[in-house]
């Protein structure tokens, strides 16, 4: 219960970072949305844990619903990962012919 | 038409960064032997910009071998891999015949210049690299000679099938050919093995050529070798 509490409390210190970041206008309108649904969607997995517990093993899962959500975050992790580095990747070309075309001119 | 292979009009490109201590000795050195020289500064945070100007108001040189020097100067640092295309981009679009890649820190030989150039002047090859280790002139570090650069030979062997006595050779001059088809695009220290690997990859006819290397620094460390690795791996998945 007491790691319930904490947890939710952490989310809430992200989403009162993300309102923040929104008011600074750091962010765009559907990052905020994004980020948003996301932490709220955290915060109601954890808020609900027992009964999530139970759908998950009622699937056929071994893992509790909390090891669950972290396969999945981890998961996602990694194609966010996968999928930052090819943005970088695009990017770190186009630089590169910008550059060269400034130095060619 | 065929060039006559004599007629043949040289480009070099020396990528330079951080090099203001060697690069006016290097230009000096290099520009007599080449019909065009191109230096590429690669943003450095020294005076090498400045240091290569100084060849264009030095009385000591004539204004026709000025006229051979153009000095490009990339707005951020990209690194030694996109220079080098950087450059040879500026000889294609002028008509150049033969590219050949120099260092700007003064551990080559001008005078080697020719004898890179000759197998393709002769029309045995399309691609020439110089080799450290056809020869014994050169002073390697033998950290380097003996786990570096074995290690790295094992890599291009394993990953790409090339057999060349030197993994890692900056000295290289090719064709304007082999210059259209192979693309720089390892902006840092994996353009070698890049370089090698499409020259075997398209079936160029290549050939290497005992070259002398005066090491001043240790160059390529060991955590440089992994840092290639990864950039050929992520080049590789990333298209």
């Amino acid at each position: 219960m007491i790691q319930q509490v904490i947890a939710i409390l952490i989310l809430i210190f992200f989403v009162f970072k993300l309102g923040r970041e929104w008011k600074k206008k750091s962010i765009t309108i559907n990052e905020f949305i994004f980020w948003l649904i996301f932490w709220i969607i955290g915060i109601v997995v954890i808020a609900f844990i027992k009964p999530i517990d139970k759908l998950v093993m009622s699937l056929g899962f071994s893992s509790s619903g909390i090891n669950l959500v972290f396969y999945v975050a981890v998961l996602i992790l990694f194609y966010l990962i996968f999928r930052m580095r090819l943005r970088m990747v695009k990017m770190d070309k186009d630089i590169t012919e910008l550059s060269r075309k400034i130095s060619l001119k | 038409m065929k060039i006559n292979q004599v007629d043949m009009k040289t480009f070099c490109v020396i990528p330079a960064y951080n090099e203001e201590k060697n690069i006016f000795t290097t230009i000096s050195q290099v520009l007599p032997r080449v019909d065009f020289l191109v230096i590429v500064d690669d943003c450095s945070r020294d005076q090498t910009y400045e240091q290569s100007c100084r060849i264009l108001n030095s009385e000591n040189i004539s204004s026709e071998l000025k006229n051979k020097l153009k000095i490009l100067r990339h707005p951020i640092n990209l690194g030694q891999g996109a220079s080098l295309q950087t450059g040879n981009e500026y000889a294609l679009k002028n008509e150049a015949d033969i590219i050949i890649h120099f260092d700007a820190d003064g551990q080559f030989l001008a005078e080697e210049i020719e004898k890179v150039i000759n197998p393709i002047k002769q029309g045995k090859a399309d691609i020439v690299f110089g080799s450290r280790f056809l020869d014994i002139k050169s002073e390697i570090p033998s950290f380097k000679k003996n786990i570096i650069m074995p290690l790295a030979k094992l890599f291009n062997l394993i990953f790409f099938g090339i057999k060349t006595s030197d993994p890692q050779s900056g000295f290289r001059a090719m064709t304007k050919e082999v210059t259209q088809k192979i693309k720089i695009e390892n902006n840092r220290m994996a353009h070698c093995t890049e370089i090698l690997a499409k020259a075997h990859k398209y079936k160029f006819r290549i050939a290497e050529v005992p070259i002398t290397v005066v090491y001043k620094k240790f160059g390529q460390k060991f955590s440089g070798g992994f840092k290639i690795i990864k950039d050929l791996f992520f080049r590789k998945i990333s298209g």
